[in-house]
């Protein structure tokens, strides 16, 4: 098992009022996993990717990588999140004054990887991704869906054990939305990479392996 | 510096337009300049002024200054003596036998206190880089004017100018009768020291042996060292070598204490300038307190994506504190302009009765160069540090939530 998000309990205040957002999360993921999470705006879907993603920690509940016990705040966090997971967010999230390839060649130099190599793998991975033409163009210089491409080889570069989408098409026209869910599924099953997937778009959730919905807090399996 | 550092540092370096020049950052850059400029161009003027004032004082009196110990004139044979012992000696530059005493001049209704100094100036001047207007050597009844005295008595080269030795113990049936004397002015004395210009003047040794009625004898000896900041240690020696009827007297026994009064105010304008690169300093918090919200979602991509937050502060200390560290050097290079142009500049000149003497100049030391660069950087680097803390409290969620 690569994650297991046991009990997970969160809870905001809002102008005094208490809000549940999670009641007991918990969810497995093996490896090649795909995985959606459905659920209406504002339900606490982001917050649960943040929490295994270590990004946010839980009032309650624990959080296993590999068996393992982690949490947001321990000194490893930033390495786990950089070798052992990947993020792809709604809004694509590229550092404007880097290239799409310095862009996706960062989590290596962050894991102390020369730039000539890191370059060199963030180029194959980028021409993988049918972006070869677009190296070195900046976000701005790039479309939509070209963006959220250079967004998932970033999650993808260093071979996290699990990439973390949060609404990666929710940004985008249908067709290019369309363009980067066959790309994740595409890796899947190529690379029998692990996705978990936070979506509103329950058509497209209904294709992945399995589909939860967080509803008031609670996590049902579809 | 890890392989990140290094490719963000490269990067700032290679691509500077795109990453380091922004608009936020004019004012910074502006600030740090013109405070570092302030610094700079006043540590160079005192530092200067300092020098100066030294390098007159050393030059318009003796290093060492050799005089009998009951306050008697030196006899021939004591001068011979010296001579003899001291003559041949490396660190000395010139022995020159001086006498010496305060006098009256006068030009018509106008009367001024003066120093009379006579050298036998055939046989060596020290003073002959000061002459200003005419010529040496003196011919007899001829005197050396002091540039501020003729000014303040109207005189000119060619002029006359009577002096009188108005001395207590010759008295006539008339009253004290004193000693006078006219004189051709040959030559003027300009030396920048203010009292030398405005009291000193130089005469031939018999014109003044004529007028102060002393067939024989010498004020005193002065000697010129090679190294003029040796003087203390090598009088000490002099007394010895000399003898007990003669005394050694170095110049900083009556010059070192006001050139180390020069030397504090220098260094306390330093620290009061200093506090305009803390108030600039006030713009680089500013600026890089901006830096961190403009790009508050690029430091919550880099920590999702595992960056410490050091590792990111320092990617942001770098691009600021190379901005930083170029506009204190563009300060220091602005520092010198304005020194230089301060030193150029022709209405205003110091006032020599209060700052001994009368012209502005700058010094630029490679010393004061560093002390500049080092205490400007360390404060710059201090306002840069500080508001950087920031990043270790932000949150990646925080910050993504508020985006979306």
């Amino acid at each position: 098992m690569i994650l297991s998000a046991r009990n997970l309990k969160k809870t905001y205040i809002d102008s005094d009022q208490r809000i549940e957002v999670l009641k007991d999360a918990s969810l497995n993921v093996e490896q090649g996993d795909l995985i959606c999470i459905t659920g209406k705006s504002g339900c606490g879907k982001s917050t649960l990717l943040h929490i295994m993603g270590l990004l946010d920690a839980p009032d309650a509940g624990k959080l296993y990588l590999e068996d393992q016990e982690v949490t947001s705040n321990s000194p490893s966090a930033p390495q786990i999140r950089n070798q052992k997971l990947g993020f792809v967010f709604q809004f694509h999230y590229l550092i404007e004054d880097l290239t799409a390839l310095e862009n996706v060649s960062l989590p290596l130099m962050i894991c102390g990887e020369s730039e000539g190599k890191a370059k060199s793998k963030a180029q194959e991975l980028l021409s993988h991704l049918g972006l070869a033409q677009r190296l070195n163009r900046y976000p701005n210089q790039l479309s939509g869906g070209e963006q959220q491409r250079v967004s998932l080889a970033r999650a993808l570069i260093n071979n996290p054990q699990l990439v973390l989408a949060d609404e990666p098409t929710g940004n985008l026209d249908p067709s290019h939305s369309q363009e980067v869910w066959n790309l994740i599924k595409s890796l899947n099953q190529e690379l029998n990479q692990a996705f978990v997937i936070v979506t509103h778009d329950i058509e497209t959730a209904q294709t992945a392996d399995r589909v939860y919905e967080l509803t008031d807090g609670v996590l049902i399996l579809q | 510096m890890d392989r990140l550092e290094r490719f963000y540092l490269k990067r700032y370096l290679k691509k500077p337009k795109r990453n380091l020049f922004r608009f936020s950052f004019v004012f910074m850059i502006l600030g740090i300049m013109l405070s570092v400029g302030i610094l700079s161009a006043g540590l160079n003027l005192f530092q200067g002024y300092e020098t100066n004032l030294k390098r007159l004082l050393l030059d318009s009196f003796a290093h060492i200054g050799i005089q009998s110990s009951y306050r008697n004139l030196i006899t021939e044979q004591q001068r011979e003596m010296v001579f003899d012992r001291l003559s041949q000696r490396k660190e000395i530059a010139s022995i020159t036998p001086c006498l010496e005493s305060a006098l009256m001049a006068q030009k018509g209704d106008k009367i001024r206190a003066i120093n009379l100094r006579a050298y036998d100036i055939s046989a060596g001047f020290p003073y002959a880089r000061y002459i200003s207007a005419g010529e040496i050597p003196l011919q007899e009844k001829e005197v050396i004017l002091g540039h501020y005295l003729a000014e303040e008595l109207g005189l000119s080269i060619g002029d006359e100018i009577t002096l009188n030795y108005p001395r207590l113990d010759r008295i006539t049936p008339l009253g004290i009768h004193a000693s006078q004397d006219k004189y051709r002015i040959a030559a003027l004395y300009r030396s920048g020291f203010y009292e030398s210009d405005r009291s000193l003047v130089i005469s031939n040794l018999s014109d003044a042996r004529a007028l102060l009625m002393i067939p024989s004898g010498y004020s005193k000896i002065e000697i010129r060292l090679q190294d003029a900041d040796k003087a203390a240690a090598w009088s000490k020696e002099y007394i010895n070598i000399l003898g007990p009827e003669l005394i050694s007297i170095p110049w900083n026994l009556y010059a070192e204490s006001l050139l180390h009064l020069v030397a504090i105010e220098k260094w306390l304008i330093f620290i009061v300038f200093s506090f305009l690169v803390l108030i600039a300093g006030i713009n680089v918090i500013s600026a890089v307190t901006t830096m961190i919200i403009d790009r508050n979602t690029e430091i919550a991509v880099l920590k999702s994506l595992g960056a410490t937050a050091g590792v990111i502060k320092r990617l942001f200390a770098y691009r600021i504190g190379i901005i930083a560290l170029l506009s204190v050097i563009l300060g220091q290079a602005l520092g010198a302009i304005v020194s230089w142009a301060v030193e150029k500049q022709s209405f205003y000149r110091l006032k020599g009765e209060v700052y001994f003497i009368d012209t502005l100049t700058a010094d630029i030391t490679f010393f004061n160069l560093v002390v500049v660069f080092l205490v400007a950087s360390i404060l710059i680097f201090l306002c840069i540090v500080l508001p950087l803390k920031r990043i270790e409290r932000m949150q990646v969620i925080d910050i993504l939530r508020h985006k979306q």
